[in-house]
């Protein structure tokens, strides 16, 4: 989770947790618990899987700013794009990542509405 | 007596336990029968003749140098090496299958949505040794 949200955090402006924090300003990323985990993917502990969510808050739906934002972070590529960020990058704690899909949400922070990306992420990697 | 799940089941090739980037193996024995009727007979006899056996498995594709698939099975393709597949897993007394294989197939699948695979098919040549593990 710290190696994703590091990665993430190469995305400028964004605000990153490695895991769910008390509260958030936004725009910020979340990196959540595991959802799943499938083990012995193959013989001798060689592979696990992990399904990880992440979940971005851009700002609340009405402003422009956050479709505006909301398009570049759920983009499949660009310097925002939390799929091609993270897919990019080099990690030693898992063997690698893929962003495979995202949903739109809309959460609630203090009183306030916020569009949010969940976006699931597919972890593969040596078994311990 | 008891179930046996297929985890702990290892395998090298040529001395390179593949064991981490395999997920599923089938190492198939056979014989030839020769039919062996007469005259008079109601019924068909047959006969057991030479044996046979081939050995197929497949995974997850993994780059690393030297012992990942790619890098142990590409350049075995054609040549004559050493199989071992323990079904159990390693362990003194647990059965083992050792057997000269000629590497036939080895074929890399990359999905666009998933982990790339592989395959690789082997034909034995010669007896199996079903000897079991020693201490």
């Amino acid at each position: 989770m710290q190696a994703i949200a590091d990665q993430l955090n190469t995305i400028a402006g964004l605000r990153c947790f490695a895991w769910p924090p008390g509260t958030v300003t936004p725009p910020a990323a979340v990196v959540g618990y595991p959802e799943r985990c499938t083990f012995d993917e193959t013989y001798g502990r060689g592979m696990d899987l992990l399904t990880v969510p992440v979940v971005v808050i851009v700002g609340p739906p009405y402003q422009r700013q956050a479709r505006a934002a909301f398009s570049a972070y759920t983009a499949g590529s660009g310097a925002s794009s939390v799929k091609a960020v993270l897919e990019s990058g080099t990690y030693t704690a898992f063997d690698a990542v893929r962003v495979a899909s995202w949903d739109q949400d809309v959460y609630r922070l203090a009183g306030v509405d916020y569009l949010a990306a969940i976006f699931e992420l597919q972890i593969g990697g040596k078994g311990t | 007596m008891a179930f046996q799940h297929g985890k702990d089941t290892y395998v090298s090739l040529d001395g390179d336990d593949l064991s981490a980037y395999v997920d599923s193996s089938d190492f198939e024995q056979s014989a030839d029968v020769s039919k062996l009727t007469t005259y008079g007979k109601d019924s068909h006899v047959y006969g057991g003749g030479t044996k046979d056996a081939t050995f197929k498995m497949s995974g997850t594709y993994d780059n690393t140098a030297g012992t990942g698939p790619r890098a142990v099975i590409q350049p075995l393709i054609g040549t004559t090496v050493e199989l071992v597949r323990r079904i159990e897993g390693t362990g003194s007394g647990l059965p083992q299958d050792t057997v000269d294989v000629v590497v036939k197939k080895y074929t890399e699948s990359s999905p666009a949505a998933d982990y790339v695979k592989w395959t690789c098919e082997c034909q034995c040549s010669d007896d199996v040794d079903s000897t079991a593990q020693s201490a």
